[in-house]
């Protein structure tokens, strides 16, 4: 292991500081100028420095100091600097500062002792703990609580020390008397985990005896008891009633953090009901008691990972959980329903979907005040309920026309959830088809965004059946037109008396940009802002839209889109009147409106009072419903009438098939293989194994955490990673071996000396480009005649990037005095290290999309014929995961658009879009464009497929 | 359940100071407090990020990131807590919030740090016990020192017995020199073979010399009780008698007073001794004359002379008592304004009529011992800007966001100073100030927030010389009252001994004398 760092301050390279200054400073006898030259030096150490003349200075005019800051400096700098050599053996002049800390031991001022424990605690050189053993014992019985703490802490780690038991072979007996008469609560606890570390069984038996009075020791102590229990049980099963007795008495501990430590313990002693209903309970009572968000998040994250392996106990406590609801934090609400939604069964899908009712009332009397989070909350809860109501189809009754009130909703978002909740219910869940149309029917005219209009439109259009439904749809939307034509003479003439209309014209006018988006599959679009604008008019202009009927307005203000679908929505009504109505007179009324309506809203396009022509796409669709209407047949009929619908049923199929195939692909993942290796814990050998695999879970997890525990790859993907750097006709030859962990690179380059001499201060001398940078400075070595050494260099990377590293190695030779240089090859660092695929939702996909700044367009070039293997090859060489789901990219059409996403380890986002099509020579052409946050990652990514995507040739 | 790292950050990512408390190599700890800033996402509601393996608790304080590192089985609850109190801690120690602040007082984070977190453990503290274990007063250090101190007071009372014993078996090595004739009774024998033994065991360079008295002293064992007395009485014994009597008393009061009070009483117990043991170290010539004049002046801005005041002392310290029946011939330049005032015992009539100080009983020495006795003193007033033997002028201009400051000195040609030292006092800054241009040179005293422009030696070469120094804008008022300091070899009223006579007719013993004018006080206000 490399050596520990214990501390970084912040070094300003602006300040010279030279060591003669510092060493003036510090033999002189002013106090503070002894002061800022120690912290001086301290910087110029942490700094890599290595100072090595200042250690005599610092043992001559600073260890008799008396200023209790300047002694606190100095063990600063006795943790820091260098005890042994490079064999790993103490420097003798180390004996020089034992006495000094020895003297400290026996200070008067006991802070001064307390501190110089606490220093030893960082020591692991017995050679110099060794001295002073015995007085670290005597300070055990100092009367002053400060310095027994940290004397119980020093004799702790001493005792850990590898050969920790030949210094102090009676510590735990030491300890466990001093535990027996110890009253400070801190001290009592370091006694107690000093036990818990280096004699388990002296802690159990403690713990034991004192076992009645736990529920009232201390804070700390419980804490360390609590995992102490957590270890003990892993190893030793008997007992583990008493212990979780003792677990069950602290769960009513006035500390919180104790109760929430105890819930833990509780899960991973027992997985009996009892014991994790008792956690969750108290997890759920944390979670109503505590309001920090903080908390409550990592709350909900332990309730999760008991939702995942206690279903049956966490669904009992789920309407607890979902009180959390009340929190404001966006965040802990979202946690709260994901956990909630998956737990949803039959028993409580009841009351669950009751109360996301109720909170979805509420919403809606928190009125205008928090209208943003409202909505956004509004949302999430529709979603909710409509996740529920796929689950457990027969709720919906219940909750889908409470819900049908939000269609009007001001926040587009959540009418769109929930008239997409609509559509859905209204297919899956027939007996509900008639109330629910006739509620669309009289609510339609609230509904104020295009999108909701277009949507709604199509249910109208779909499933209205019966005679009077239909007639009643006609109606609705003829009055939600308004009076036909759109314009008139008179607003030829006076242009101006329409109050609606001319915001619109300059809203639209001025903002008629034209900006690209990205859909949902993929297909890279051009979208005029003007349906944008129209989007958001209604809130613009509530007072004079009311009016104004919404179908009319929206059209007006320029959506052709939208006139489109209510042409279609007319067309397909009239064919269903036809079907059901026995009057042929009636028939040729309805159609011979709808045919008007049709008619002047293609006028109204072509005329010059839109804010902008009709589009070509909305101009056709409507002509061609006015041709059907005109002459309509059986084929058409059918496809008008039937496939239509078979179509959403079909796509609505695939979806659940989607989320059940998901489902199981998870569901497998979580088992084991038939083949894999079991462990018994109980069986393992204790002898010859690391220690690491003995330790449990929390253990473990502090190991990753500091860096110490990295699982390592397999040997052969390793020596891929050899690069050689310089000739093999080289003075110096030399091949590093690249290791790039998350936030690091470390090279480990090995250097040989090819020549008949001896190469003095020979030096690696590296240099970065992008990201990067040097973490140690380059130290001197000599290398005798052909012999080698493995230089190590730690390279730091702070984004995702890719970067370069140059260097060149300076040697000097014994007879020419001149220095030699030797210029290594580059070492490129890929992109492909620190880019992980993930997945995104389609929205935040599109959010991103439209928010990212850096953008970079690659123009296909390939030698691939096949789009999908095109596609395919992309997904490989760049390490992403492709968003859009394979059934859109079925099918044989020559052309292809796709999403992909990934992730770095720094969590910046990496957006892909690839839109492809086949030229009439076979060949492959298009665009990949590359979005990103930042500069960095559009670059590197852009440069890396336009390296690989030639293809053909691996 | 340990927190691996405390650390402060700014919010652009730049590490500030961080402390971890589990061994980790630097690079994973700069790689995880480089990965922070970019997963702090804005506009959150709470203040935690977690990663594969760690978790990050935090809490922005103005420009700055207080962050606690921790494994992810942390016990959420307890690390808040122990963020809440970093949080107080931090701007209890750094001045201000920001970068700046806090890489001044890095190191007292880091102490602070410690005492929260023991090795990452939580301590249940207030910021006042942080505040109490960082301070380090320990009421049983000073009873200790206490202790010691009165231990070493002990010590010295016996040093400064002994030291009037040597004298005194020195003044009967000298008796015996001049052919005195003493006798030394029981006692005094067995004392001043007590005072030889400290000689010896201190091993300085009297231990010879006191030898040979001791031999003397046992061959000639006649002394007149006469000439004994007044000299033991003008000094030694009343000395030593009042130690030895307050011996006891002493102790008891030591430690009295140490219960009551802190170590002022104990230093002014040490400074005598202080002085006493110094001026042992000089006994060069048996008689030496030390003339000094001292300056209290106070100059204005502009220049004009608020209050011009010399004092000048003549005295005399003689070794020996044989070399006390002495008078001094003393001159002078004749200036306006210069009175001269003597001691009660001498004779005033001789002095004004041939300036030779003598006493008026000639059959008494002058006084001996390590004192310096002063004879005669002197004042000078009414003196004008051009007799000062150093001007100084400071001019503060402030141009844009800098005040420049120009000093000059001119240095008049009467005298060549030394050691002089002109301090000039600074607004309150973070840095030192930059020094443009220099005759000599500076130092920077944060604590006083002063800069010192010191240059050793003022002679003819160098009658003037300037600086220019650049600091942040300051009112101009800040940086008066300049003091000065300085020594001069030769004074004022150029006071000398011309020669000394030996009244008893003897040879003329050896004399030296030493001339100087120092400032008292000399400010430009």
């Amino acid at each position: 292991m490399e050596k520990p760092c214990t501390l970084l301050v912040h070094f300003d390279k602006g300040t010279p500081a030279m060591a003669n200054e510092i060493k003036e400073a510090l033999e002189g006898s002013d106090v503070a100028a002894k002061v800022d030259a120690m912290k001086r030096a301290i910087m110029l150490l942490l700094n890599g420095e290595t100072l090595p003349q200042l250690f005599i200075t610092i043992v001559r005019y600073v260890l008799p100091s008396e200023d209790h800051t300047v002694q606190k400096l100095l063990l600063i700098y006795l943790e820091i600097i260098d005890k042994t050599d490079a064999r790993g053996r103490v420097l003798p002049e180390m004996i020089l500062i034992c006495q000094n800390l020895l003297n400290n031991l026996q200070h008067a001022n006991e802070y001064i002792r307390g501190v110089t424990l606490r220093f030893l605690c960082r020591i692991s050189e017995p050679e110099i703990l060794e001295p002073l053993i015995p007085s670290v014992l005597t300070n055990l019985e100092h009367r002053h609580p400060f310095i027994r703490r940290n004397a119980l802490l020093a004799i702790s780690s001493i005792y850990r020390l590898p050969n920790g038991e030949q210094l102090l072979p009676d510590a735990p007996e030491l300890v466990e008397k001093a535990l027996g008469s110890e009253q400070d609560a801190s001290a009592r606890r370091n006694a107690f985990l000093m036990l818990c570390n280096c004699s388990q069984d002296r802690a159990v038996a403690y713990l034991l005896s004192n076992a009645d009075r736990v529920p009232e020791w201390p804070d700390l102590l419980q804490m360390a008891v609590v995992d102490l229990i957590r270890k003990v049980c892993r190893a030793n099963r008997p007992d583990k009633g008493r212990h979780i007795k003792i677990i069950i008495s602290l769960l009513n501990s006035p500390s919180t953090a104790v109760v929430y430590e105890c819930a833990g313990a509780l899960v991973s002693l027992s997985s009996a009901p009892t014991a994790v209903r008792a956690a969750a309970n108290t997890y759920c009572q944390l979670l109503s008691s505590q309001s920090d968000n903080n908390v409550r998040l990592i709350i909900l994250d332990r309730l999760n990972e008991l939702r995942k392996s206690h279903r049956e106990v966490m669904s009992e406590v789920v309407m607890d959980v979902l009180r959390a609801l009340s929190s404001p934090n966006p965040d802990v609400r979202r946690k709260v329903l994901d956990i909630v939604l998956d737990l949803v069964s039959t028993k409580n899908v009841d009351e669950v979907v009751l109360f996301l009712k109720k909170e979805v009332v509420k919403t809606q009397a928190a009125g205008e005040s928090d209208k943003d989070a409202g909505g956004e909350y509004r949302q999430m809860l529709v979603q909710a309920i409509h996740a529920c109501t796929i689950k457990f189809p027969e709720v919906a009754g219940s909750v889908v026309h409470v819900l049908m009130d939000f269609l009007g909703d001001s926040n587009v978002a959540s009418a769109i959830d929930v008239v997409i909740f609509v559509r859905e219910i209204i297919e899956t869940n027939p007996k509900l088809r008639v109330s629910m149309i006739q509620r669309l029917i009289d609510t339609f005219y609230q509904i104020r965004a295009a999108r909701v209009c277009s949507c709604a439109l199509w249910i109208l259009g779909e499933y209205s059946l019966s005679l009077s439904e239909v007639e009643a749809a006609i109606s609705t939307i003829k009055q939600c037109l308004g009076e036909l034509p759109f314009y008139s003479a008179t607003e030829d003439a006076e242009p101006t008396t329409d109050s609606t209309k001319q915001p619109h014209a300059v809203s639209s006018a001025t903002t008629s940009s034209r900006r690209p988006v990205v859909l949902a599959d993929g297909t890279y679009a051009t979208q005029s802002a003007a349906s944008e604008t129209a989007g958001v008019a209604p809130s613009v202009l509530p007072g004079s839209l009311s009016s104004i009927p919404n179908l009319r307005s929206l059209i007006l203000s320029g959506d052709f889109f939208l006139a489109a679908v209510v042409a279609s929505t007319l067309t397909k009504l009239v064919l269903r009147l036809e079907e059901v109505q026995p009057a042929q007179a009636e028939t040729n009324k309805a159609c011979s409106a709808a045919l008007l309506v049709m008619v002047s809203m293609l006028q109204f396009g072509q005329s010059g009072f839109a804010p902008h022509p009709i589009d070509d796409d909305s101009y056709d669709r409507i002509v061609l419903c006015v041709r059907l209407l005109c002459n309509t047949g059986d084929e058409v009929r059918k496809v008008w009438l039937e496939s239509c619908r078979q179509s959403f049923a079909k796509m609505l199929a695939e979806k659940q098939f989607r989320e059940t195939e998901e489902l199981r692909a998870k569901a497998q993942i979580s088992h084991a293989q038939p083949d894999d290796l079991i462990d018994f814990y109980h069986l393992k050998s204790r002898k010859g194994m690391s220690q690491l695999e003995l330790e449990d879970e929390v253990h473990d997890d502090l190991k990753r955490a500091t860096g110490e525990f990295t699982k390592d790859a397999d040997d052969a993907s390793r020596l891929n990673r050899i690069l050689q750097l310089t000739g093999f006709s080289d003075p110096v030859y030399a091949e590093a071996y690249v290791t790039v962990h998350h936030y690091d690179i470390v090279l480990d380059v090995t250097i040989i000396n090819r020549t008949k001499e001896t190469l003095q201060n020979l030096c690696l001398e590296l240099a970065t480009m992008g990201d990067l940078k040097l973490v140690d400075r380059p130290q001197n070595y000599t290398l005798a005649p052909e012999s080698s050494r493995q230089i190590k260099a730690n390279i730091k990377v702070s984004s995702t990037e890719t970067g370069v590293i140059f260097g060149n190695i300076v040697y000097e030779t014994s007879n020419v005095m001149e220095r030699n240089v030797v210029v290594l090859n580059d070492i490129h660092i890929d992109i492909m290290d620190y880019i992980s695929p993930a997945t995104c939702a389609d929205v935040t996909f599109r959010n991103m999309w439209a928010e990212f700044e850096w953008e970079n367009k690659v123009a296909v070039s390939t030698v691939i014929q096949d789009e999908k293997e095109f596609l395919e090859h992309i997904i490989k060489s760049t390490n992403m995961k492709c968003l859009t789901p394979p059934s859109a990219l079925e099918g044989d059409c020559g052309f292809l658009a796709a999403n992909l996403y990934a992730k770095s380890v720094f969590g910046e986002d990496a957006l892909v879009n690839i839109s492809v099509e086949k030229q009439a020579d076979g060949k492959l052409s298009g665009y990949i464009r590359i979005r990103s946050k930042t500069q960095g990652i559009a670059l590197s990514l852009g440069d890396k497929i336009t390296l690989k995507q030639k293809g053909g040739d691996h | 359940m340990v927190v691996l790292a405390a650390s402060v950050l700014t919010k652009t990512g730049k590490v500030l100071v961080s402390r971890q408390f589990v061994d980790m190599p630097r690079i994973r700890i700069e790689g995880l407090l480089a990965a922070f800033p970019k997963l702090v996402g804005t506009g959150k509601q709470h203040t935690y990020v977690e990663t594969e393996n760690v978790r990050y608790v935090y809490q922005p304080i103005e420009a700055l990131y207080i962050i606690l590192v921790t494994n992810k089985q942390s016990n959420i609850l307890e690390d808040l807590d122990t963020l809440r109190l970093l949080a107080k801690v931090v701007p209890e120690y750094a001045p201000s919030l920001d970068e700046e602040g806090i890489g001044e007082m890095a190191f007292e984070i880091i102490f602070a740090f410690d005492e929260c977190l023991s090795l990452g453990n939580k301590e249940n503290l207030t910021v006042a016990q942080v505040r109490q274990y960082c301070e380090m007063e320990s009421h049983e250090e000073k009873l200790h020192k206490l202790v010691l101190q009165s231990k070493m007071n002990e010590a010295k009372d016996v040093m400064k017995r002994k030291a009037t014993e040597i004298e005194k078996s020195k003044i009967e090595k000298g008796k015996f020199q001049t052919g005195a004739y003493s006798s030394i009774s029981g006692p005094r024998r067995s004392e001043s073979g007590f005072g030889d033994i400290n000689i010896s065991s201190s091993g300085s360079g009297f231990g010879s010399g006191s030898g040979f008295g001791l031999n003397t002293e046992s061959i000639d064992s006649f002394s007149s009780k006469s000439k004994d007395r007044p000299a033991a009485s003008a000094k030694a014994p009343p000395k030593g008698l009042g130690m030895q009597l307050g011996k006891k008393t002493q102790k008891t009061n030591q430690f009295l007073e140490s219960l009551k009070a802190e170590g002022e009483v104990i230093i002014e117990d040490v400074q005598p001794s202080a002085v006493q043991s110094k001026s042992v170290l000089p006994p060069t010539d048996p008689i030496t004359v030390t003339i000094e004049e001292k300056l209290n002046i106070i100059v204005e801005k502009n220049g004009a002379l608020r209050n011009f005041d010399l004092q000048g002392t003549l005295s005399l310290q003689i070794l020996n008592q044989d070399d006390g029946f002495i008078q001094l011939q003393i001159e002078n330049r004749d200036m306006p304004g210069l009175s001269f005032k003597t001691h009660p015992n001498i004779n005033k009539d001789l002095f004004n009529r041939e300036q030779i100080i003598g006493l008026k009983d000639p059959n008494r020495p002058f006084p001996t011992g390590q004192n310096d006795v002063g004879l005669m003193k002197w004042r000078i007033q009414k003196m004008d800007e051009s007799s000062l033997p150093l001007t100084v002028n400071c001019w503060p201009s402030v141009s844009g966001n800098e005040t420049y400051v120009n000093i000059e000195y001119e240095a008049s040609d009467l005298f060549d100073l030394q050691n002089v030292v002109i301090s000039v006092p600074l607004p309150a800054l973070r840095d030192a100030p930059t020094v443009n241009q220099i005759d000599g040179e500076w130092r920077y005293d944060a604590r006083n927030s002063s800069l010192e422009w010191s240059i050793l030696l003022i002679d003819h070469s160098n009658r003037s010389g300037s600086m220019e120094f650049v600091v942040p804008p300051a009112d101009q008022s800040a940086f008066f009252p300049i003091s000065i300091k300085f020594a001069a070899s030769s004074t004022y009223s150029d006071v000398k001994v011309a020669g000394i006579n030996s009244l008893k007719g003897a040879t003329v013993p050896k004399y030296s004398q030493r001339v100087q004018l120092i400032t008292d006080s000399y400010q430009v206000v």
